[in-house]
C-alpha cells in the first residue's frame, strides 16, 4: 500500500512533472540548418551568376530549394515516427512555419514567373524574421529571436540598395537568422540543456 | 486524512502522470515512463486507472510492428486537476494560519 501524500509533497511532484514537460521541445537545428545553408548557397550563388554572366538563367539556381523541401518531407516523417510526446509549444511552431511556407510557395507562384524578384526581397526578407523570431519567443531562445530581429533591420536596408546587393543581404539574413542559431541550438541540445 | 482531496489523483504515480500530460498534447507510454521513473507494470496499471475516471485518453496503435500507447489528457481530467490543485492550496493555506 502506498503511503499517502502530504499536500507539499504532491505539490513539488506537480512542480516537478510540470517543469519536466515544459522543457521538452524538439531539436529542430537540423532544419535551420538546412534552410539557412540552402538559401545562403543560393543567394551568393545567384549572385555570383549575375555578376560573371557565365548562364543564361541564373535564377535557375533556386531550383536547390526543391531538394531541401524533398529532404524536409523525408526528415519531417521519420521524426515523427521517432517521437516520443507532442507539445503544445512545437505544434504553434510548426503552424508558424507551415504559414510561412504556403506564403512563400504563394509568392513563388504569383509573382515569381513575373520575372521581378528582386524588388521583393525586402518583402521575403521581413518575412524570414517574423516566423524566425516567434520560434525563438516559443522556445525562449535569444539567438533566434535576434535573427529574427535582423532579418527585419536587413529588410529595411534591403528597400535602399541596390539590385543585386540585395542577395548579399539574404545571405546575411540567413546566416543571423538560422545558420548561426542553428549551431547553437544543436549544441544546446548536445549539451542536454534541453530534454528530448 | 485528506478527504477532500480527489483519491484518484491523491497517488504519486497518477499525480506525476496528469502533472505531465497537463503541460503537453500528448506523450507516448515510454516517455511518460522515462519521466515519471516508474516500472512498465505499475505505470499500466495507473494509467488504466486513470482512463477508467475519464481523466485521460489512451490511444493504442502500432508503429513498425512495436505496440504503441499514446495518452492525453481530457477536460474532465483537466478539471480535476484544478480542483485538485485548489483544495491543496486550501490545505497549505489552513497549516500556515
Amino acid at each position: 500500500m502506498e503511503k499517502e501524500l502530504t499536500p507539499t509533497e504532491s505539490l513539488a511532484i506537480i512542480e516537478n512533472m510540470i517543469n519536466k514537460a515544459k522543457s521538452n521541445y524538439s531539436d529542430d537545428s537540423t532544419l535551420y540548418l538546412l534552410w539557412g545553408w540552402v538559401i545562403f548557397i543560393c543567394s551568393i550563388g545567384h549572385f555570383i551568376l549575375l555578376q560573371t554572366n557565365i548562364i543564361k538563367y541564373p535564377e535557375y539556381i533556386w531550383v536547390l530549394t526543391w531538394g531541401a523541401v524533398i529532404y524536409q518531407i523525408y526528415y519531417i516523417l521519420k521524426k515523427e515516427k521517432k517521437k516520443k510526446v507532442k507539445s503544445y509549444t512545437d505544434e504553434i511552431v510548426g503552424y508558424v512555419w507551415m504559414g510561412f511556407g504556403f506564403t512563400m510557395f504563394f509568392i513563388s507562384i504569383i509573382i515569381g514567373n513575373q520575372n521581378n524578384w528582386i524588388t521583393l526581397y525586402p518583402i521575403i526578407l521581413f518575412m524570414y524574421g517574423t516566423p524566425t523570431f516567434i520560434s525563438g519567443v516559443a522556445i525562449r531562445f535569444l539567438p533566434l529571436k535576434i535573427g529574427g530581429i535582423v532579418c527585419w533591420g536587413l529588410a529595411f536596408i534591403a528597400k535602399f540598395t541596390a539590385d543585386i546587393y540585395v542577395l548579399l543581404l539574404l545571405a546575411l539574413a540567413v546566416l543571423a537568422a538560422w545558420i548561426v542559431p542553428g549551431y547553437l541550438l544543436k549544441a544546446k541540445y548536445k549539451n542536454n540543456s534541453y530534454e528530448e | 486524512m485528506f478527504k477532500d482531496l480527489d483519491p484518484i489523483l491523491h497517488s504519486q504515480l497518477r499525480l506525476a502522470i496528469i502533472s505531465l500530460l497537463i503541460g503537453v498534447k500528448e506523450a507516448d507510454f515510454n516517455f511518460i515512463k522515462e519521466k515519471t521513473k516508474s516500472t512498465a507494470g505499475n505505470l499500466s496499471v495507473q494509467i488504466q486507472k486513470l482512463k477508467d475516471a475519464g481523466y485521460i485518453e489512451v490511444t493504442k496503435q502500432f508503429k513498425d510492428n512495436y505496440p504503441l500507447t499514446t495518452c492525453s489528457i481530457t477536460k474532465q481530467g483537466v478539471h480535476a486537476f484544478e480542483i485538485y490543485v485548489k483544495a491543496l492550496q486550501g490545505y497549505l493555506h489552513t497549516d500556515k494560519n
